[in-house]
């Protein structure tokens, strides 16, 4: 594993942002390792104490019981949807952490190595700037949401062989009643595409954070939210005070809508737009392919990314420069 | 020999201050080099314009390089500590280690591991656990076990202990410089690069007023220790600075013949320290002293 790559082959940069990604991952173990895996946790506890609760009034959890023989007698496509729902709603929880995580983790990320100065080691490293913001925005779509993704899988498989306990003093078959109509497979996969396609419908966000960052002399993150949030008030202001009306797109209800629209990542994202009336509980919500490509093919997104790219590159452009004054 | 750095009215202005004030240069391979000026005499400055740490005015090449476009290609072959202290805080011993040689073609573990088995640093130590003098003991030796091309020391040896500085020198000299390579150091205790550097070069108000081999300027400066009927004849040969020692004159002297010195009384070859006082002192500073 460990032998040694000639320089300059192709392979070197992919390793080197590995290795950069490893970093991140060995700076912060809390937000990145054990955070997603105390959320797993935290939910597998909770679903045990209500067991728990459950057992103290009713003595053999009967009803528990009764209700598993009952879902074992509902019809397969109704059963897949009650599985698969109660499996993602219990994600949701990882994906708001992991969305909020991710904010404050960028706007740290080219703020903290110049404040204790280790930015001179980090740039004595044969890594060019480039490289190193866009690990720092690799670090952000794909590994922490690979993470989460990790403690999801890990506490579903404990909540169904929780539930596949039960199954079994009822007398239900844990495979045909639960592990078959939880398709996990396919449950996994969507929400896999579903973080990468959030990854891509959040960049305008994730850079002008990673922006921020590079050149806020202190606070990142209070500039980054201060300055949407100061030009939204002047702007509704001024359309208060004067009768000439601005351009009805305010930036920071366009952030906020945007990060808002992405807290859960995929096409359960709800269109605030037109009401929640609208929304059906069905498979559409959190189990098709084909929304998350209604996401990729939206010009919403691809504007996004138009923003987000000068973002990216002013990013890197301060991060050259971060050394610069004494 | 081929010029390692070369540098062309190297210049940079931090507003009105002149922090480089038109600086060529020309440092060859195989040499080490003492860079001395007081604080704020654009030494940082030049050192971050070589390492492509800041932007400059001026041509500028460092190995065939341009520093401030080409910093990660130079990182190949360069190495330096710009400043102690400056190791990630959370990191531990061995994932330094580990992400350096992951990061870097020309690390090598084992000299790393040989440089810190003479120190008391544990490898699952975190560097915010590890003393002042323990964290720049990590880098001096992660910095050395980099096979580069030019090592550039800023205050290398700052707040350690004489030993660790008497056994660093050393290490540098014996172990790792060898004519392929080049080094440059700035510190502030000449006395104790005095003897290793090959060239010297001093700076002063963003302008280098000294840049030469240490053997011309053996060569060319001699410091007399004038007879005391003697002072008067010595001051007519136009001396770089005086001082008084126990009441006896001391003269420093650019380029004069040494048979004619000798008349006047004892002569010696200065330290780098009492040359460094003698051209930076300024003429205000001159007047006062006498």
């Amino acid at each position: 594993m460990n032998q040694v790559m000639t320089p300059g082959t192709a392979v070197r940069p992919l390793r080197t942002l590995i290795s950069l990604m490893r970093r991140e991952l060995w700076e912060s173990p809390i937000s990145m390792k054990w955070a997603p895996l105390g959320i797993g946790l935290l939910t597998i506890l909770l679903t045990l104490f209500t067991l728990a609760i459950a057992s103290r009034v009713d003595h053999e959890l009967h009803s528990a019981q009764d209700a598993l023989r009952l879902l074992a007698e509902t019809d397969r496509e109704q059963l897949k949807l009650l599985v698969t729902g109660f499996l993602f709603s219990t994600s949701t929880i990882f994906f708001q952490f992991m969305v909020l995580l991710i904010i404050f983790y960028l706007a740290g990320s080219l703020f903290d190595d110049r404040k204790d100065r280790s930015i001179l080691f980090w740039k004595s490293l044969p890594v060019s700037d480039g490289m190193l913001v866009g690990s720092k925005l690799a670090t952000a779509c794909l590994l922490i949401p690979l993470m989460f993704m990790l403690a999801i899988m890990l506490t579903h498989l404990v909540l169904l062989l929780i539930a596949s306990g039960l199954a079994v003093s009822a007398g239900v078959n844990p495979f045909t009643t639960i592990w078959l109509p939880a398709s996990l497979p396919h449950l996994w996969s969507v929400m896999a595409a579903g973080l990468l396609v959030q990854a891509l419908w959040l960049m305008p966000i994730y850079a002008w954070l990673l922006f921020c960052s590079s050149w806020a002399p202190r606070l990142p993150i209070l500039i980054a939210i201060g300055i949407p949030a100061v030009l939204a008030i002047i702007q509704n202001s001024w359309s208060l005070l004067s009768s000439l009306s601005l351009p009805n797109v305010n930036i920071g209800l366009v952030m906020l809508k945007r990060l808002g629209s992405s807290m859960l990542p995929m096409s359960a994202n709800i269109q605030f737009d037109h009401g929640l009336q609208h929304i059906q509980f069905d498979e559409d919500l959190f189990m098709r392919f084909s929304n998350l490509n209604n996401y990729l093919l939206s010009l919403e997104l691809w504007i996004g990314l138009v923003i987000a790219l000068p973002l990216l590159v002013a990013a890197v452009w301060f991060r050259r420069r971060a050394t610069d004054q004494a | 020999m081929s010029s390692i750095i070369k540098a062309r009215s190297l210049s940079r202005h931090y507003g009105k201050t002149r922090a480089l004030d038109g600086i060529d240069l020309d440092i060859p391979q195989g040499r080490i080099v003492g860079i001395i000026g007081p604080n704020g005499a654009g030494k940082t400055t030049a050192l971050k314009a070589i390492l492509g740490l800041g932007h400059y005015q001026g041509e500028l090449s460092v190995l065939g390089l341009d520093p401030s476009s080409q910093r990660d290609r130079l990182m190949k072959d360069v190495c330096f500590i710009a400043d102690v202290a400056v190791l990630p805080r959370w990191a531990r011993v061995d994932r330094l280690i580990d992400l350096t040689e992951q990061l870097h073609p020309n690390f090598s573990r084992e000299r790393c591991l040989k440089f810190l088995a003479e120190t008391r640093i544990q490898p699952k130590s975190r560097v915010r656990s590890l003393s002042k003098g323990m964290i720049v003991q990590l880098h001096l030796a992660l910095v050395m076990a980099i096979d580069a091309r030019l090592l550039v020391l800023d205050e290398p040896t700052l707040g350690l202990d004489i030993l660790f500085r008497k056994r660093f020198y050393s290490n540098l000299l014996n172990d790792y410089f060898d004519e392929g390579r080049t080094i440059i150091i700035t510190t502030h205790q000449v006395e104790e690069v005095e003897h290793i550097l090959t060239d010297l070069i001093f700076i002063k108000n963003g302008q280098l007023i000294l840049n030469s081999s240490m053997e011309a300027i053996h060569q060319r400066y001699t410091e007399l220790m004038v007879k005391p009927d003697q002072v008067e004849a010595a001051r007519t040969l136009g001396p770089l600075n005086e001082r008084q020692m126990f009441g006896r004159h001391i003269l420093l002297f650019d380029g004069v013949p040494m048979e004619q010195l000798q008349a006047l009384g004892e002569t010696h070859q200065p330290s780098v320290a009492d040359l460094f006082v003698a051209m930076m002192s300024d003429d205000k500073d001159q007047e006062l002293a006498a």
